[in-house]
Protein backbone atom coordinates (compact mmCIF):
# COMPACT_ATOMS: atom_id res chain seq x y z
CA UNK A 1 0.00 0.00 0.00
CA UNK A 2 2.50 2.62 1.10
CA UNK A 3 4.28 2.27 -2.44
CA UNK A 4 1.32 3.96 -4.11
CA UNK A 5 1.69 8.10 -3.95
CA UNK A 6 -0.05 9.90 -1.29
CA UNK A 7 -2.65 12.19 -2.96
CA UNK A 8 -4.00 15.43 -1.56
CA UNK A 9 -7.71 15.96 -2.49
CA UNK A 10 -9.26 19.25 -2.08
CA UNK A 11 -13.00 20.18 -2.82
CA UNK A 12 -15.33 23.32 -2.15
CA UNK A 13 -17.79 23.57 -4.97
CA UNK A 14 -20.67 23.82 -2.38
CA UNK A 15 -21.07 23.90 1.06
CA UNK A 16 -18.75 22.20 2.44
CA UNK A 17 -14.51 22.52 2.49
CA UNK A 18 -13.19 18.84 2.36
CA UNK A 19 -9.64 17.57 2.39
CA UNK A 20 -9.12 13.80 2.36
CA UNK A 21 -5.91 12.12 2.09
CA UNK A 22 -6.28 8.78 -0.07
CA UNK A 23 -3.28 5.80 -1.66
CA UNK A 24 -4.48 3.75 -4.05
CA UNK A 25 -8.50 2.73 -3.07
CA UNK A 26 -7.13 3.20 0.25
CA UNK A 27 -9.05 5.72 2.89
CA UNK A 28 -6.67 8.08 5.29
CA UNK A 29 -7.97 10.91 5.80
CA UNK A 30 -11.79 12.42 5.14
CA UNK A 31 -11.78 15.80 6.72
CA UNK A 32 -14.74 17.96 6.23
CA UNK A 33 -15.28 21.41 7.53
CA UNK A 34 -19.23 22.21 6.55
CA UNK A 35 -20.86 25.89 6.54
CA UNK A 36 -24.16 24.74 6.50
CA UNK A 37 -24.81 25.90 9.88
CA UNK A 38 -23.93 29.71 8.70
CA UNK A 39 -26.40 29.08 5.72
CA UNK A 40 -29.11 27.94 7.32
CA UNK A 41 -30.70 31.31 7.93
CA UNK A 42 -31.06 31.68 4.46
CA UNK A 43 -32.41 28.74 3.89
CA UNK A 44 -29.42 27.69 1.26
CA UNK A 45 -26.26 28.42 -0.31
CA UNK A 46 -25.50 31.89 -0.66
CA UNK A 47 -22.05 32.32 -2.75
CA UNK A 48 -20.55 34.86 -1.14
CA UNK A 49 -20.90 33.55 2.40
CA UNK A 50 -19.48 30.19 1.06
CA UNK A 51 -16.44 31.67 -0.57
CA UNK A 52 -15.52 33.08 2.98
CA UNK A 53 -16.51 30.05 4.75
CA UNK A 54 -13.67 28.44 2.65
CA UNK A 55 -11.22 30.42 3.06
CA UNK A 56 -11.79 30.51 7.11
CA UNK A 57 -11.65 26.68 6.86
CA UNK A 58 -9.10 25.87 4.18
CA UNK A 59 -5.87 25.42 6.55
CA UNK A 60 -7.53 24.22 9.59
CA UNK A 61 -9.24 21.23 7.69
CA UNK A 62 -6.18 20.66 6.39
CA UNK A 63 -4.37 19.97 8.97
CA UNK A 64 -6.94 17.96 10.46
CA UNK A 65 -6.61 15.68 7.36
CA UNK A 66 -2.55 15.66 7.60
CA UNK A 67 -3.25 14.79 11.79
CA UNK A 68 -5.87 11.60 11.11
CA UNK A 69 -3.25 10.42 8.23
CA UNK A 70 0.01 10.72 10.61
CA UNK A 71 1.63 12.42 7.81
CA UNK A 72 3.20 15.27 6.78
CA UNK A 73 2.75 17.69 3.77
CA UNK A 74 6.37 16.61 2.54
CA UNK A 75 4.75 13.04 2.38
CA UNK A 76 1.95 14.01 -0.48
CA UNK A 77 2.72 12.98 -4.08
CA UNK A 78 0.85 15.11 -5.87
CA UNK A 79 -2.87 17.55 -5.48
CA UNK A 80 -6.11 16.64 -6.61
CA UNK A 81 -8.75 19.34 -6.52
CA UNK A 82 -12.34 20.13 -7.87
CA UNK A 83 -12.07 21.93 -10.86
CA UNK A 84 -16.16 21.66 -11.00
CA UNK A 85 -18.92 22.13 -11.45
CA UNK A 86 -20.12 24.48 -8.67
CA UNK A 87 -20.44 27.64 -7.53
CA UNK A 88 -17.79 29.91 -9.03
CA UNK A 89 -16.57 31.85 -5.95
CA UNK A 90 -16.07 28.71 -3.78
CA UNK A 91 -14.26 26.40 -6.46
CA UNK A 92 -11.81 29.35 -6.51
CA UNK A 93 -10.88 28.76 -3.37
CA UNK A 94 -10.16 25.25 -3.12
CA UNK A 95 -8.14 25.95 -6.72
CA UNK A 96 -6.06 28.48 -5.75
CA UNK A 97 -5.58 26.62 -2.14
CA UNK A 98 -4.35 23.49 -4.51
CA UNK A 99 -2.51 25.65 -6.76
CA UNK A 100 -0.51 27.48 -4.21
CA UNK A 101 0.32 23.60 -2.02
CA UNK A 102 1.40 22.36 -5.64
CA UNK A 103 3.54 24.96 -6.13
CA UNK A 104 5.15 24.99 -2.54
CA UNK A 105 5.90 21.54 -2.74
CA UNK A 106 6.70 20.97 -6.27
CA UNK A 107 4.20 18.36 -6.99
CA UNK A 108 1.97 17.86 -9.29
CA UNK A 109 -1.59 19.36 -9.81
CA UNK A 110 -4.68 17.55 -11.32
CA UNK A 111 -8.00 19.67 -11.57
CA UNK A 112 -10.71 16.95 -12.12
CA UNK A 113 -14.50 16.67 -12.21
CA UNK A 114 -16.81 16.73 -9.35
CA UNK A 115 -19.56 14.56 -10.34
CA UNK A 116 -16.93 11.73 -11.20
CA UNK A 117 -14.96 12.44 -7.98
CA UNK A 118 -18.73 10.79 -5.96
CA UNK A 119 -18.81 8.62 -8.27
CA UNK A 120 -14.59 7.80 -7.01
CA UNK A 121 -15.74 7.78 -3.68
CA UNK A 122 -17.26 4.47 -3.95
CA UNK A 123 -13.62 2.59 -4.56
CA UNK A 124 -12.78 3.99 -0.88
CA UNK A 125 -15.50 1.98 0.49
CA UNK A 126 -15.20 -1.08 -1.62
CA UNK A 127 -12.40 -1.42 -3.72
CA UNK A 128 -11.47 -0.88 -7.81
CA UNK A 129 -14.88 -0.67 -9.56
CA UNK A 130 -15.22 -2.86 -12.72
CA UNK A 131 -16.22 -0.45 -15.12
CA UNK A 132 -18.63 0.38 -17.24
CA UNK A 133 -21.04 1.27 -14.38
CA UNK A 134 -24.37 3.59 -13.92
CA UNK A 135 -24.51 6.11 -11.19
CA UNK A 136 -27.07 7.78 -10.01
CA UNK A 137 -25.69 11.27 -8.26
CA UNK A 138 -28.96 13.01 -6.20
CA UNK A 139 -27.94 16.39 -4.19
CA UNK A 140 -29.09 19.57 -3.44
CA UNK A 141 -27.48 20.30 -6.67
CA UNK A 142 -27.15 17.91 -8.85
CA UNK A 143 -29.65 15.13 -10.16
CA UNK A 144 -28.05 13.22 -13.00
CA UNK A 145 -27.34 9.37 -14.27
CA UNK A 146 -23.69 9.18 -15.21
CA UNK A 147 -22.38 6.17 -17.23
CA UNK A 148 -19.12 5.66 -16.48
CA UNK A 149 -16.95 4.00 -19.01
CA UNK A 150 -13.46 4.60 -17.16
CA UNK A 151 -13.27 6.56 -14.06
CA UNK A 152 -10.28 8.16 -15.16
CA UNK A 153 -11.44 9.30 -18.49
CA UNK A 154 -14.63 8.76 -19.17
CA UNK A 155 -18.19 9.46 -18.29
CA UNK A 156 -21.29 10.66 -19.99
CA UNK A 157 -24.33 11.84 -18.79
CA UNK A 158 -27.33 9.75 -19.91
CA UNK A 159 -29.96 12.12 -17.99
CA UNK A 160 -30.38 15.12 -15.52
CA UNK A 161 -32.91 16.90 -14.14
CA UNK A 162 -35.00 19.33 -16.38
CA UNK A 163 -35.76 21.78 -13.58
CA UNK A 164 -35.09 21.30 -9.82
CA UNK A 165 -32.40 19.36 -8.36
CA UNK A 166 -34.29 16.53 -6.27
CA UNK A 167 -32.41 17.85 -3.15
CA UNK A 168 -33.83 21.09 -3.90
CA UNK A 169 -37.59 19.34 -4.31
CA UNK A 170 -37.06 18.66 -0.88
CA UNK A 171 -35.82 22.04 0.24
CA UNK A 172 -39.01 23.59 -0.74
CA UNK A 173 -41.36 20.55 -0.43
CA UNK A 174 -40.51 20.72 3.46
CA UNK A 175 -41.07 24.83 2.87
CA UNK A 176 -44.19 24.16 1.63
CA UNK A 177 -45.73 21.79 4.41
CA UNK A 178 -44.01 24.00 7.07
CA UNK A 179 -40.80 21.95 7.83
CA UNK A 180 -37.42 23.43 8.44
CA UNK A 181 -34.20 23.54 6.13
CA UNK A 182 -32.68 21.45 5.90
CA UNK A 183 -35.36 19.54 3.92
CA UNK A 184 -34.35 15.86 3.25
CA UNK A 185 -33.93 14.84 7.06
CA UNK A 186 -36.43 16.88 7.97
CA UNK A 187 -39.43 15.34 5.49
CA UNK A 188 -37.53 11.83 5.98
CA UNK A 189 -38.56 12.28 10.12
CA UNK A 190 -42.07 13.73 9.37
CA UNK A 191 -42.57 10.56 6.31
CA UNK A 192 -41.84 8.01 9.29
CA UNK A 193 -45.44 8.66 10.41
CA UNK A 194 -47.19 8.77 7.63
CA UNK A 195 -48.56 6.43 4.99
CA UNK A 196 -46.76 6.40 1.45
CA UNK A 197 -49.41 4.92 -0.23
CA UNK A 198 -52.28 7.70 1.08
CA UNK A 199 -51.46 10.49 -1.60
CA UNK A 200 -50.08 9.49 -4.69
CA UNK A 201 -48.07 12.29 -6.29
CA UNK A 202 -47.12 12.46 -10.07
CA UNK A 203 -43.61 11.22 -11.33
CA UNK A 204 -42.82 13.25 -13.57
CA UNK A 205 -41.04 12.21 -17.18
CA UNK A 206 -43.31 8.88 -16.58
CA UNK A 207 -45.30 8.84 -18.99
CA UNK A 208 -44.86 7.25 -22.65
CA UNK A 209 -44.17 10.37 -24.53
CA UNK A 210 -42.30 11.70 -22.05
CA UNK A 211 -40.02 8.39 -22.17
CA UNK A 212 -39.33 8.32 -25.87
CA UNK A 213 -37.57 12.28 -25.33
CA UNK A 214 -36.50 12.36 -22.07
CA UNK A 215 -35.87 8.39 -20.79
CA UNK A 216 -33.05 8.84 -18.50
CA UNK A 217 -34.31 12.79 -17.53
CA UNK A 218 -36.04 13.87 -14.47
CA UNK A 219 -38.98 16.99 -14.06
CA UNK A 220 -39.75 17.69 -10.08
CA UNK A 221 -41.33 20.87 -10.76
CA UNK A 222 -44.72 19.21 -11.38
CA UNK A 223 -44.38 17.06 -8.40
CA UNK A 224 -43.79 20.04 -6.41
CA UNK A 225 -46.65 22.20 -7.54
CA UNK A 226 -48.88 19.09 -7.05
CA UNK A 227 -47.91 19.19 -3.10
CA UNK A 228 -48.34 22.87 -3.18
CA UNK A 229 -51.92 22.62 -4.70
CA UNK A 230 -52.67 19.19 -2.50
CA UNK A 231 -52.04 21.23 0.89
CA UNK A 232 -53.49 24.57 -0.75
CA UNK A 233 -56.81 22.51 -1.15
CA UNK A 234 -56.98 20.97 2.35
CA UNK A 235 -56.34 24.41 3.87
CA UNK A 236 -59.26 25.64 1.97
CA UNK A 237 -61.40 22.89 3.01
CA UNK A 238 -60.46 23.60 6.42
CA UNK A 239 -58.23 20.26 6.86
CA UNK A 240 -55.85 19.88 8.66
CA UNK A 241 -52.34 19.14 6.43
CA UNK A 242 -51.25 15.69 7.06
CA UNK A 243 -47.83 16.42 7.02
CA UNK A 244 -46.61 12.91 7.68
CA UNK A 245 -48.99 11.62 4.84
CA UNK A 246 -47.73 14.58 2.61
CA UNK A 247 -44.12 14.02 3.69
CA UNK A 248 -44.16 10.08 2.88
CA UNK A 249 -46.20 10.51 -0.63
CA UNK A 250 -43.71 12.84 -1.91
CA UNK A 251 -40.48 11.03 -1.06
CA UNK A 252 -42.15 7.67 -2.48
CA UNK A 253 -43.06 9.59 -5.43
CA UNK A 254 -39.11 11.35 -5.75
CA UNK A 255 -37.64 7.66 -4.92
CA UNK A 256 -39.68 6.01 -7.28
CA UNK A 257 -38.53 8.12 -10.58
CA UNK A 258 -35.08 7.54 -9.16
CA UNK A 259 -34.50 4.57 -8.96
CA UNK A 260 -37.10 3.58 -11.70
CA UNK A 261 -34.70 5.20 -14.69
CA UNK A 262 -31.23 4.90 -12.79
CA UNK A 263 -32.24 0.41 -13.21
CA UNK A 264 -34.04 1.10 -16.67
CA UNK A 265 -30.26 2.83 -17.80
CA UNK A 266 -28.10 -0.30 -16.23
CA UNK A 267 -30.78 -2.72 -18.43
CA UNK A 268 -30.77 -0.69 -21.82
CA UNK A 269 -27.03 -0.22 -21.39
CA UNK A 270 -26.57 -3.99 -20.27
CA UNK A 271 -24.53 -2.53 -17.12
CA UNK A 272 -24.49 -4.81 -14.16
CA UNK A 273 -23.12 -2.37 -11.76
CA UNK A 274 -24.70 0.92 -10.55
CA UNK A 275 -23.20 3.32 -7.81
CA UNK A 276 -25.53 5.25 -5.91
CA UNK A 277 -24.09 8.35 -4.54
CA UNK A 278 -24.59 12.37 -3.54
CA UNK A 279 -26.30 13.63 -0.26
CA UNK A 280 -29.91 12.63 -0.91
CA UNK A 281 -28.45 8.85 -0.91
CA UNK A 282 -28.63 9.60 2.57
CA UNK A 283 -32.31 9.42 2.52
CA UNK A 284 -33.24 5.77 3.76
CA UNK A 285 -36.11 5.32 1.68
CA UNK A 286 -34.21 5.83 -1.72
CA UNK A 287 -31.52 3.40 -0.52
CA UNK A 288 -33.59 0.61 0.27
CA UNK A 289 -35.92 1.10 -2.76
CA UNK A 290 -32.87 0.92 -5.09
CA UNK A 291 -31.44 -1.94 -3.06
CA UNK A 292 -34.61 -3.73 -3.56
CA UNK A 293 -34.66 -2.85 -7.32
CA UNK A 294 -30.94 -3.48 -8.06
CA UNK A 295 -31.31 -7.01 -6.42
CA UNK A 296 -35.32 -7.83 -8.77
CA UNK A 297 -33.09 -6.91 -11.25
CA UNK A 298 -29.72 -8.49 -10.85
CA UNK A 299 -27.92 -5.52 -10.50
CA UNK A 300 -25.00 -5.05 -8.07
CA UNK A 301 -25.36 -1.81 -5.98
CA UNK A 302 -22.36 -0.12 -4.50
CA UNK A 303 -22.63 2.93 -2.49
CA UNK A 304 -20.21 4.72 0.26
CA UNK A 305 -20.83 5.36 3.71
CA UNK A 306 -22.73 8.73 3.87
CA UNK A 307 -19.84 10.91 4.92
CA UNK A 308 -18.45 9.88 1.55
CA UNK A 309 -21.89 10.33 -0.44
CA UNK A 310 -21.74 14.22 0.51
CA UNK A 311 -19.22 16.47 -0.17
CA UNK A 312 -15.93 15.69 0.34
CA UNK A 313 -12.22 16.09 -0.56
CA UNK A 314 -11.50 12.10 -0.05
CA UNK A 315 -13.42 11.28 -3.07
CA UNK A 316 -11.42 14.10 -5.17
CA UNK A 317 -8.34 12.46 -4.13
CA UNK A 318 -9.57 8.79 -4.70
CA UNK A 319 -10.29 10.18 -8.72
CA UNK A 320 -6.57 11.90 -8.31
CA UNK A 321 -5.49 8.54 -7.96
CA UNK A 322 -7.07 6.82 -10.08
CA UNK A 323 -5.63 9.62 -12.91
CA UNK A 324 -1.92 9.48 -11.39
CA UNK A 325 -2.32 6.05 -11.81
CA UNK A 326 -2.88 5.91 -15.58
CA UNK A 327 0.03 7.97 -15.67
CA UNK A 328 -2.13 10.95 -17.46
CA UNK A 329 -0.50 14.41 -17.36
CA UNK A 330 -1.30 16.72 -14.80
CA UNK A 331 -3.19 20.32 -15.16
CA UNK A 332 -1.48 23.30 -16.12
CA UNK A 333 -0.87 25.55 -13.50
CA UNK A 334 -3.03 28.36 -14.71
CA UNK A 335 -6.18 26.37 -15.39
CA UNK A 336 -9.35 28.16 -14.70
CA UNK A 337 -12.61 26.41 -12.55
CA UNK A 338 -15.35 25.61 -14.43
CA UNK A 339 -18.81 26.29 -12.78
CA UNK A 340 -20.19 24.45 -15.74
CA UNK A 341 -17.48 21.63 -16.24
CA UNK A 342 -19.09 19.05 -18.42
CA UNK A 343 -19.39 15.39 -17.51
CA UNK A 344 -17.27 14.46 -20.05
CA UNK A 345 -14.59 16.15 -18.50
CA UNK A 346 -12.80 13.89 -16.10
CA UNK A 347 -9.58 15.97 -15.56
CA UNK A 348 -9.01 19.40 -17.15
CA UNK A 349 -6.03 20.49 -19.27
CA UNK B 1 -50.43 45.72 -17.27
CA UNK B 2 -50.39 42.93 -19.61
CA UNK B 3 -53.17 40.22 -18.07
CA UNK B 4 -53.05 36.58 -19.70
CA UNK B 5 -54.39 33.87 -18.64
CA UNK B 6 -51.98 30.68 -19.61
CA UNK B 7 -53.89 27.46 -19.09
CA UNK B 8 -51.01 24.51 -19.35
CA UNK B 9 -47.18 23.93 -19.15
CA UNK B 10 -46.79 24.59 -22.83
CA UNK B 11 -48.55 28.03 -22.80
CA UNK B 12 -46.25 28.98 -20.87
CA UNK B 13 -43.36 28.12 -22.58
CA UNK B 14 -44.54 29.33 -25.56
CA UNK B 15 -45.00 32.76 -23.70
CA UNK B 16 -41.85 32.53 -22.75
CA UNK B 17 -40.97 32.08 -26.47
CA UNK B 18 -42.90 35.43 -27.58
CA UNK B 19 -41.53 37.09 -24.79
CA UNK B 20 -37.70 36.47 -25.92
CA UNK B 21 -38.51 38.06 -29.58
CA UNK B 22 -39.21 41.60 -27.96
CA UNK B 23 -36.48 41.05 -25.88
CA UNK B 24 -32.69 42.09 -26.40
CA UNK B 25 -29.22 42.85 -25.00
CA UNK B 26 -29.38 44.91 -22.13
CA UNK B 27 -33.11 44.31 -20.90
CA UNK B 28 -34.19 42.94 -17.55
CA UNK B 29 -36.84 40.79 -16.82
CA UNK B 30 -38.44 40.45 -13.08
CA UNK B 31 -39.89 37.30 -12.61
CA UNK B 32 -42.42 36.23 -9.56
CA UNK B 33 -45.17 33.94 -7.91
CA UNK B 34 -45.12 31.28 -5.28
CA UNK B 35 -43.57 27.92 -5.35
CA UNK B 36 -44.94 25.90 -8.19
CA UNK B 37 -46.02 28.88 -10.01
CA UNK B 38 -44.24 28.36 -13.15
CA UNK B 39 -41.26 30.74 -13.13
CA UNK B 40 -38.47 27.82 -14.38
CA UNK B 41 -41.31 27.04 -17.14
CA UNK B 42 -41.72 30.11 -18.08
CA UNK B 43 -37.74 31.28 -18.14
CA UNK B 44 -37.09 27.84 -20.34
CA UNK B 45 -39.28 29.21 -23.01
CA UNK B 46 -37.75 32.96 -22.84
CA UNK B 47 -34.50 30.47 -23.28
CA UNK B 48 -35.77 28.63 -26.17
CA UNK B 49 -36.90 31.64 -28.10
CA UNK B 50 -33.58 33.12 -27.40
CA UNK B 51 -31.45 30.03 -28.94
CA UNK B 52 -29.73 29.75 -25.71
CA UNK B 53 -28.01 26.70 -25.06
CA UNK B 54 -29.69 24.43 -22.39
CA UNK B 55 -30.67 23.43 -20.40
CA UNK B 56 -32.39 25.98 -18.53
CA UNK B 57 -33.20 24.41 -14.82
CA UNK B 58 -33.73 25.99 -11.67
CA UNK B 59 -31.11 27.91 -10.87
CA UNK B 60 -31.83 27.89 -6.94
CA UNK B 61 -28.87 26.10 -6.28
CA UNK B 62 -26.14 27.68 -8.07
CA UNK B 63 -27.73 31.30 -7.84
CA UNK B 64 -27.48 32.54 -11.50
CA UNK B 65 -26.50 30.70 -14.77
CA UNK B 66 -25.52 31.99 -18.05
CA UNK B 67 -26.41 30.76 -21.08
CA UNK B 68 -24.41 31.54 -24.47
CA UNK B 69 -25.74 32.33 -27.39
CA UNK B 70 -26.14 29.76 -30.26
CA UNK B 71 -27.57 32.18 -32.64
CA UNK B 72 -25.07 35.16 -32.28
CA UNK B 73 -27.80 36.74 -29.73
CA UNK B 74 -27.62 37.76 -26.92
CA UNK B 75 -26.73 35.10 -23.97
CA UNK B 76 -29.71 34.45 -20.75
CA UNK B 77 -28.18 35.20 -17.15
CA UNK B 78 -30.86 33.33 -15.51
CA UNK B 79 -30.99 34.26 -11.66
CA UNK B 80 -32.70 32.49 -8.79
CA UNK B 81 -32.74 35.75 -5.41
CA UNK B 82 -35.06 32.72 -3.55
CA UNK B 83 -31.98 32.30 -1.65
CA UNK B 84 -30.58 35.82 -1.35
CA UNK B 85 -30.93 38.12 2.10
CA UNK B 86 -31.53 41.60 -0.21
CA UNK B 87 -29.73 43.83 -2.79
CA UNK B 88 -26.76 43.62 -1.05
CA UNK B 89 -26.11 39.49 -1.90
CA UNK B 90 -27.49 39.97 -4.87
CA UNK B 91 -24.92 42.76 -5.51
CA UNK B 92 -22.05 40.26 -4.26
CA UNK B 93 -23.23 38.14 -7.59
CA UNK B 94 -21.92 41.16 -9.81
CA UNK B 95 -25.04 41.10 -12.03
CA UNK B 96 -24.32 44.70 -13.63
CA UNK B 97 -20.68 42.95 -15.51
CA UNK B 98 -23.30 41.33 -17.49
CA UNK B 99 -26.12 43.20 -17.94
CA UNK B 100 -25.35 45.25 -21.08
CA UNK B 101 -24.71 42.46 -23.38
CA UNK B 102 -27.13 39.95 -21.95
CA UNK B 103 -30.91 39.27 -20.87
CA UNK B 104 -30.79 38.92 -17.62
CA UNK B 105 -33.83 37.61 -16.16
CA UNK B 106 -34.59 37.32 -11.98
CA UNK B 107 -36.68 34.54 -10.44
CA UNK B 108 -38.03 36.14 -6.88
CA UNK B 109 -36.65 39.17 -7.82
CA UNK B 110 -39.66 41.23 -6.83
CA UNK B 111 -38.42 43.71 -3.84
CA UNK B 112 -34.66 42.87 -4.38
CA UNK B 113 -33.66 43.36 -8.18
CA UNK B 114 -35.25 46.61 -9.19
CA UNK B 115 -32.32 48.69 -8.17
CA UNK B 116 -30.50 46.66 -11.18
CA UNK B 117 -32.49 49.04 -14.28
CA UNK B 118 -34.93 51.68 -14.18
CA UNK B 119 -36.29 50.25 -17.49
CA UNK B 120 -37.25 46.21 -16.69
CA UNK B 121 -40.10 44.12 -17.80
CA UNK B 122 -41.69 42.41 -14.29
CA UNK B 123 -43.57 39.72 -14.71
CA UNK B 124 -46.04 37.88 -12.11
CA UNK B 125 -47.73 34.35 -12.14
CA UNK B 126 -50.67 33.74 -10.20
CA UNK B 127 -51.57 30.37 -9.90
CA UNK B 128 -55.40 29.83 -10.05
CA UNK B 129 -55.73 28.78 -5.78
CA UNK B 130 -58.88 26.79 -7.18
CA UNK B 131 -62.64 26.45 -6.37
CA UNK B 132 -64.83 23.65 -7.33
CA UNK B 133 -64.31 22.25 -10.36
CA UNK B 134 -60.82 24.04 -11.12
CA UNK B 135 -58.27 21.25 -12.75
CA UNK B 136 -55.94 24.20 -11.04
CA UNK B 137 -53.64 24.24 -14.15
CA UNK B 138 -54.23 28.16 -15.16
CA UNK B 139 -52.14 30.79 -14.49
CA UNK B 140 -52.73 34.52 -14.61
CA UNK B 141 -49.49 35.87 -15.83
CA UNK B 142 -49.02 39.96 -15.56
CA UNK B 143 -46.88 41.60 -17.53
CA UNK B 144 -45.61 45.65 -16.81
CA UNK B 145 -43.24 47.60 -18.39
CA UNK B 146 -41.42 50.41 -16.05
CA UNK B 147 -39.33 52.84 -17.92
CA UNK B 148 -40.02 54.27 -21.42
CA UNK B 149 -38.01 50.81 -23.02
CA UNK B 150 -41.16 49.30 -24.20
CA UNK B 151 -44.63 50.47 -25.91
CA UNK B 152 -46.78 48.89 -23.97
CA UNK B 153 -49.66 48.07 -26.73
CA UNK B 154 -47.22 46.74 -28.84
CA UNK B 155 -45.63 44.58 -26.35
CA UNK B 156 -49.29 43.47 -25.61
CA UNK B 157 -49.53 42.59 -29.26
CA UNK B 158 -46.11 40.97 -28.92
CA UNK B 159 -47.11 38.31 -25.97
CA UNK B 160 -50.59 37.89 -26.77
CA UNK B 161 -51.04 34.45 -28.51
Amino acid sequence: MSDQPLILGIETSCDETGVGLVRGTTLLANAVASSVDEHVRFGGVVPEVASRAHLEAMVPTLHRALAEAGAGLGDVDAVAVTAGPGLAGALMVGVSAAKALAVALDKPLYGVNHLVGHVAAEQLENGPLAEPVVALLVSGGHTEILLVEDIATSATLLGQTLDDAAGEAFDKVARLIGLKYPGGPNIQRAAADGDPGAIRFPRGLTGQRDLERHRYDFSFSGLKTAVARWVETAEREGRAVPVGDVAAGFQEAVADVLTRKAVLACQERGISTMVLAGGVAANARLRELTRSRCAAAGIELRQPRFSLCTDNGAMIAALGAAVVERDLPPSSLDFASDSSLPVTQVLVG
Amino acid sequence: MIDLDVPDAESMTALGERLAAVLRAGDLVLLGGDLGAGKTTLAQGVGAGLGVRGPVTSPTFVIARVHPSLVEGPPLVHVDAYRLGGWDELEDIDLEATLDEAVTLVEWGEGVAEGLAGDRLEIHIDRSHGGDGDPGEVRHVHVRAVGGRWDESALATAVRP
